[in-house]
């Protein structure tokens, strides 16, 4: 099959590359967007294209000859949005009979509630603007679908890891200078996929025909633990569990600059901003650039004996996830099963730390 | 004059030239391009320049032309220039051959036109005193040393020429390598031996490792990639301390003596009275080192100082490239990949020398 993969320089994007290409399967048109993004798979020689994948008609021109279409491009909210529909279009001008999306499961949030598949209902009040970013895009191609000529199936990973994967190479760095953290004991459940797990779900969505108009939940097989995730590559760093801090949630307060770029970033208020006057928005950008934030900390203060904690709002919220996201409608319909384990996903990512230069310690 | 004005002209050639012309030292006479919009944002610099498509296009006996078009075509241009009586200082790296490298070289010394390199990070402080640490021995013998540099691609190419073998022989390896080597040959001369393996795939490499070692028993390790930021540092172990450079810190360097606490700071020059410990101004930044490269060329053209990087030197870090891609042996290994995908990879790396 010939295949166009959009945001092939990603993560996701190398390793389909490397499989497709290694493996024979798929001829491969990698889609980016500047010249330097060709750096690694120029290990290849492959027939890459350059474009504004936000233009349909230059994403069109790409997508020339190719049966289906991977979008894996990711981008700020408004970029995820404008992409799904600029993918959808192009892929419907080039006759593309396929497009398979990588949406995410946090269309559903961090921590979704217990019970949560794909039948739950999505909402747009999520507290990270990117889910919000996603439920956005699925909604976009679901409307254009409808009506357009080109299959659209949907899959939602959420926590992919693997060579190249920030899961990985942040908790290894962060248990390397000190700065670990997990949210309570680390029971929750980290709902993972392994990224060749993802690429057999993703290989099973461009083929299986009654996949099309559907959403998948994609994860691995097991159940596992933030704490299972962390202590994996702690062993393999040859660092103690012991210092790895156990913490309360944290409050996080977002920077005013960032909400009103959320504000913006609505589709209600794009529609207003050509009615707004320049000099309002000039004066706007001015006030913003000058808004000084009120001091997060106090200086006064013993130097720290360790860094303090690395945690983001994203983890934070993932580390409080109670619910394991069910794969039973990509087993059943998708006739997904992963073909990778947890142990041997992990074994895999921490051979890509070593040759990334991490410590790991030989075994 | 300036010969290419791609994104190595508007980031580090312009600033410097532009420097250098308020000082007086030089003036930018012309600008050679065939793109009228790389022409028109370096005219933006050089409004009194005169703005050409083609280097064939200027009067060239007496000028110095600088060569920082793409590789592929640095021979040509060099090639050009030097028949035409002018000096040429030739961005890195000197050519995309050994052979075509030579071949300038061999130009200049018949001519007797000179002929410079843009090897510029010679002329950082960090990397000058570097060179006394191991010549001179005040830590006693060097070991061992490793290197890791590079990140994630973020030059911004302005086409897919840079990334495609049949136009750019070399990935990661020709681009920061031909520095890393380069310094390495100027500071420890020819390696006994070395293994070389990276990850190309019928395509270039974006990662690569070498071994090293040298007569003296020393021996080095140098990690290289565009893929996945590195510890951008340089280790050297000595036989009475470690020695660290961080990438592109040109006056900074950290010193650990046994025994002693480390040192880390900023490379200042020494008062010129003897005897008394007396801080100097801080030695050149990495902006400064790219402009000194300049006045020294500018100052071999008019015979007032030696040419530090000569064509000679450029030639000796490719004839090492070339050596490390023709000893080849084999793919890293790359443990996140199947077995039959391995096998695949293997067969293709070694069906694309």
């Amino acid at each position: 099959m010939k295949i166009a993969l959009t945001g092939a320089s990603g993560f996701v994007g190398t390793r389909l590359l490397e499989q497709w290409r290694l493996g024979g399967t798929h001829e491969a048109v990698p889609v980016v967007r500047s010249y330097g993004s060709l750096a690694v798979m120029a290990r290849f020689e492959l027939p890459w294209a350059v474009c504004d994948i936000l233009d349909p008609a230059a994403l069109a021109k790409a997508f020339q000859g190719c049966d289906a279409v991977v979008h894996a491009a990711i981008g700020d909210p408004a970029q995820i949005v404008g992409m799904a529909e600029s993918v959808y279009r192009a892929a419907e001008a080039a006759r593309v009979r396929r497009v398979v999306v990588l949406s995410s499961a946090s269309v559903h949030g961090q921590a979704p509630p217990e019970g949560t598949d794909e039948n739950t209902p999505l909402h747009e009040r999520h507290a990270m603007v990117y889910n919000t970013a996603k439920v956005r895009a699925e909604a976009a191609l679901r409307r254009l679908s409808a009506t357009g000529s080109v299959e659209v199936v949907l899959l939602r990973p959420s926590v992919v890891y693997g060579p190249r994967s920030r899961w990985i190479a942040d908790a290894a760095r962060q248990l390397l200078d000190g700065s670990a953290c997990l949210i309570g004991d680390g029971g929750a459940i980290c709902n993972g996929i392994y990224v060749d797990n993802l690429v057999h779900a993703i290989e099973r969505a461009l083929t299986v025909p009654q996949a099309s108009g559907e959403a998948f939940l994609v994860g691995d097989a097991e159940h596992v633990t933030w704490h299972d995730f962390y202590r994996t590559l702690a062993d393999a760093l040859g660092v103690s569990m012991e210092t790895v801090r156990s913490i309360e949630p944290p409050v996080f307060r977002r920077p005013l600059k960032e909400r009103v770029g959320d504000w913006t970033a609505l589709p209600a208020t794009q529609k207003l901003l050509p009615f707004v006057p320049g000099k309002w928005k000039r004066l706007t950008k001015l006030l913003l650039a000058n808004w000084q934030e009120p001091p997060a900390e106090n200086a006064w203060t013993l130097p720290a004996e360790r860094p303090s904690c690395a945690v983001t709002e994203e983890m934070t919220l993932l580390q409080q996830c109670r619910w394991r996201l069910p794969i039973r409608k990509a087993r059943a319909l998708l006739g997904y099963a992963p073909p990778v384990s947890f142990a041997e996903g992990m074994r895999r990512s921490i051979g890509w730390l070593a040759f990334a230069g991490y410590p790991v310690i030989p075994r | 004059m300036l010969a290419g004005c791609g994104a190595v002209s508007r980031f580090f050639y312009a600033p410097a030239l532009t420097a250098l012309e308020a000082s007086g030292l030089l003036r930018v006479e012309a600008l050679a391009d065939p793109s009228p919009a790389s022409l028109a944002v370096l005219a933006a610099s050089f409004p009194r320049a005169r703005q050409t498509a083609r280097l064939e296009d200027n009067a060239l006996s007496g000028r110095l032309v600088i060569v920082a078009s793409p590789p592929k075509f640095h021979a040509a241009a060099a090639l050009h220039a030097l028949a035409n009586g002018a000096a040429v200082l030739c961005e890195k790296p000197m050519a995309n051959s050994v052979a075509e490298a030579e071949t300038m070289a061999a130009a200049a010394r018949e001519s007797g036109a000179l002929l410079a390199v843009g090897l510029y990070k010679r002329f950082f402080p960090a990397c000058e005193a570097l060179k006394g640490l191991i010549e001179q021995q005040p830590l006693g013998p060097l070991r061992f040393f490793t290197i890791a540099e590079g990140g994630k691609f973020g030059w911004q190419a302005a086409s897919d020429s840079f990334f495609r073998k049949s136009v750019t022989p070399g990935g990661v390896l020709l681009d920061i390598g031909v520095h890393v080597l380069d310094l390495l040959l100027w500071w420890l001369g020819e390696p006994d031996s070395l293994l070389y393996r990276d990850d190309a795939m019928g395509g270039q490499e974006a990662n690569c490792h070498l071994d090293l070692r040298y007569a003296d028993g020393v021996y080095g390790e140098v990690r290289l990639s565009r893929d996945w930021p590195t510890r951008n540092e340089y280790h050297f172990f000595f036989e009475r301390g470690v020695v660290r450079y961080k990438v592109n810190e040109a006056n900074h360097l950290e010193i650990h003596a046994d025994g002693m606490p480390i040192l880390s700071g900023t490379l200042h020059g020494m008062s010129p009275e003897p005897g008394r410990l007396q801080l100097g101004a801080p030695l050149r930044t990495n902006p400064q080192s790219f402009i000194e490269q300049l006045r020294n060329v500018a100052a071999a053209v008019h015979g007032r100082a030696p040419l530090r990087v000569p064509g000679e030197e450029g030639v000796r870090s490719l004839r090492l490239i070339e050596r490390c891609y023709a000893e080849r042996a084999g793919l890293l290994d790359m443990p996140w990949l199947t077995p039959a995908e391995t096998a695949a990879a293997e067969k293709t790396a070694s069906s694309n020398p």
